[in-house]
């Protein structure tokens, strides 16, 4: 690192990555509260109508709903992928034949589109050809055969299930690389003292990934806030608004209802319920550390 | 003696043989984890090469025979070989304006001392955590404005800012881990910033720049929902996009789909198994070191 003299250099180098970044980055958010205000359906005159959006907003009961679903992902993101994902990764965290190969498939979900995960899970859904309820079924549980996704009580949880399905390998992968970095001669003197293995996972292995896992939750909690793609394909929020999240619901009024302003103010509300989220995880978290 | 030394071996026996039950119980679940998560994706594979019929009287095993109509299909009416242009298109010119211009800013992120380095930096960064959909209402404003929509810059540009972040996250620590006498020849050799950065910097920056191009790469051949957004043209469509509108019109035709899917499917993993270790440093790297 040094000083250089000419510091139009430095101006040079980081314009142009700070102007696109801003252009298409930081100014929709603030374009987003500009347009909260209006009302406009794209074509006509846009007209000033203060805080009114915001005001429908939050006495729309869909709205509600969509942000329960959103808290939904998240908890079942936070609950689902990160235990299931530590777990498994403390089991294979040892020489064992065929590692690489649980890896590899391990990983493998996360790098498909969510289109290709979304539309490859319709089907496995589908009530008639679907691979869960030929399954059951085949089994003779033909008894438990739902409609899953056309049914607003499952529609949510199948939903949730995808979502950890998709990411589970995600934090796998992180844990199992942060637990490479245990130092082993605590595990040995551990194993000297005559530790059975639970104990030295919950008294040094454990502890000493905690970072790891905390980031892995603050990134899992972000990750979730998301999911757009995965509810629009399965789903498109139905049946009956059930699975809607708040940009669904966003989609629809926008682009469907043509009403620029209102999704502007949903936005925002995006926008503020995120930072939000994150902010008080972050700080929950960070407290719990000292 | 003799009475205890049968003992200790009769302990250890049993030692052992609970180790081996721990060990295949290990591998049961670690089995079941690959299950579960290629199983779906197996059984779409297969399912695309049998004929409706087949599929709807035995979805589980492999085809008596191997057909392709719904290869001939899915190619014919859903114009695959146009989407995959367009997202190889966009994709790629995307992630080399975001390499360069991110790689540039990183450089004197990392190599040089100025005032605001580390509040720019963070502000980069933070992008990490803008939720994205807060945006999408805002960006179709913003591109109309620009007269963007229905262009292929329509998506570029956002997907530049987007992966931004990321980018820069990741270039910026790689190159600040270089000591600091790595220029210092160079500059009472005489040699400007640009010069260092181009012939210095960048060359020793090469396994942090893999890692951003498959990130950035993966990133922009999977995103939905800005081309939902902003391309309203079937020839403009990239795969993502493509795959859901055939699959919305398509509904009925599960094989068809599942060819369709398959056909973006398979480049996706094999590029996956080839590049496994960047690609999953990349995606883990910002938990592991954030």
């Amino acid at each position: 690192m040094h000083l250089l003299k000419k510091p139009w250099i430095i101006a040079v180098g980081v314009i142009p990555a700070l102007a696109i970044y801003l252009i298409f980055s930081i100014v929709p958010i603030f374009i987003s509260f500009y347009y909260s205000l209006m009302s406009w359906n794209g074509f006509s005159e846009m007209q000033f109508v203060g805080l009114a959006n915001f005001k429908e907003v939050l006495q729309d009961s869909v709205f509600w709903v969509s942000v329960r679903n959103n808290i939904l992902v998240v908890l079942a993101s936070v609950f689902g992928q990160i235990p299931i994902a530590l777990a498994l990764a403390l089991l294979l965290n040892r020489k064992m034949k065929g590692a690489k190969f649980f890896r590899t498939i391990g990983f493998m979900p996360v790098v498909i589109s969510t289109v290709v995960i979304s539309i490859t899970w319709r089907m496995i859904y589908n009530s008639e050809y679907g691979m869960i309820n030929n399954f059951l079924e085949a089994v003779g549980l033909g008894f438990l055969q739902q409609n899953w996704l056309g049914d607003p009580t499952w529609a949510m949880i199948a939903i949730c299930i995808t979502i950890i399905w998709q990411f589970v390998g995600l934090y796998f992968i992180i844990f199992l690389s942060a637990l490479q970095t245990v130092p082993s001669e605590i595990l040995e003197a551990a194993d000297l003292d005559g530790a059975s293995e639970w104990k030295k996972t919950i008294h040094v292995v454990l502890p000493s990934i905690w970072n790891i896992i905390l980031i892995s939750i603050v990134l899992c909690i972000s990750g979730s806030l998301k999911t757009f793609d995965l509810i629009y394909v399965m789903t498109s929020g139905g049946p009956a608004n059930s699975t809607e999240v708040m940009a669904t619901y966003m989609y629809d009024k926008t682009f469907e209802g043509l009403r620029y302003g209102y999704g502007s103010a949903i936005s925002v509300l995006i926008f503020v319920f995120s930072i939000a989220l994150i902010l008080i995880t972050t700080k929950l978290l960070r407290r719990k550390e000292v | 003696m003799k009475e205890s030394a049968v003992n200790y071996d009769k302990v250890s026996r049993q030692a052992r043989k609970k180790k081996r039950v721990k060990r295949s119980a290990i591998y049961l679940i670690l089995l079941l984890f690959t299950i579960v998560n290629a199983y779906p994706i197996f059984w779409m594979i297969m399912n695309s090469f049998k004929t409706g019929q087949e599929f709807s009287t035995d979805p589980f095993g492999l085809p008596d025979e191997w057909v392709f109509v719904n290869y001939v299909e899915a190619w014919v009416t859903a114009n695959i070989g146009t989407y995959f242009f367009n997202s190889l298109f966009v994709g790629i010119v995307a992630l080399l304006i975001c390499i360069m211009v991110g790689a540039f800013a990183s450089y004197f992120l990392a190599r040089f001392r100025f005032k605001g380095r580390n509040l720019l930096y963070g502000f980069f960064v933070v992008g990490l955590l803008v939720p994205i959909h807060a945006t999408l209402v805002p960006m179709f404003i913003l591109m109309q404005k620009l007269g963007f929509l229905n262009t292929h810059l329509a998506l570029i540009f956002p997907y530049v800012a987007f992966n931004l972040s990321i980018t820069i996250f990741l270039l910026t620590s790689f190159m600040s881990s270089f000591p600091k006498e790595i220029e210092e020849s160079a500059i009472m050799d005489g040699c400007g910033p640009f010069r260092i950065f181009w012939s210095i910097i960048l060359p020793m920056s090469r396994p942090a720049l893999a890692t951003a191009v498959i990130l950035n790469f993966i990133n922009n051949w999977n995103e939905f929902s800005f081309a939902l957004v902003l391309i309203n043209d079937d020839a403009l469509s990239t795969l993502p996009l493509g795959l859901a509108n055939f699959a919305g019109e398509y509904t009925t035709n599960y094989t068809a789909q599942m060819a369709g899917l398959t056909l973006v499917l398979i480049p996706t993993i094999l590029f996956y198994l080839v590049m496994e270790k960047q690609i999953v440093n990349g995606m883990t790297q910002g938990a592991v070191k954030g």
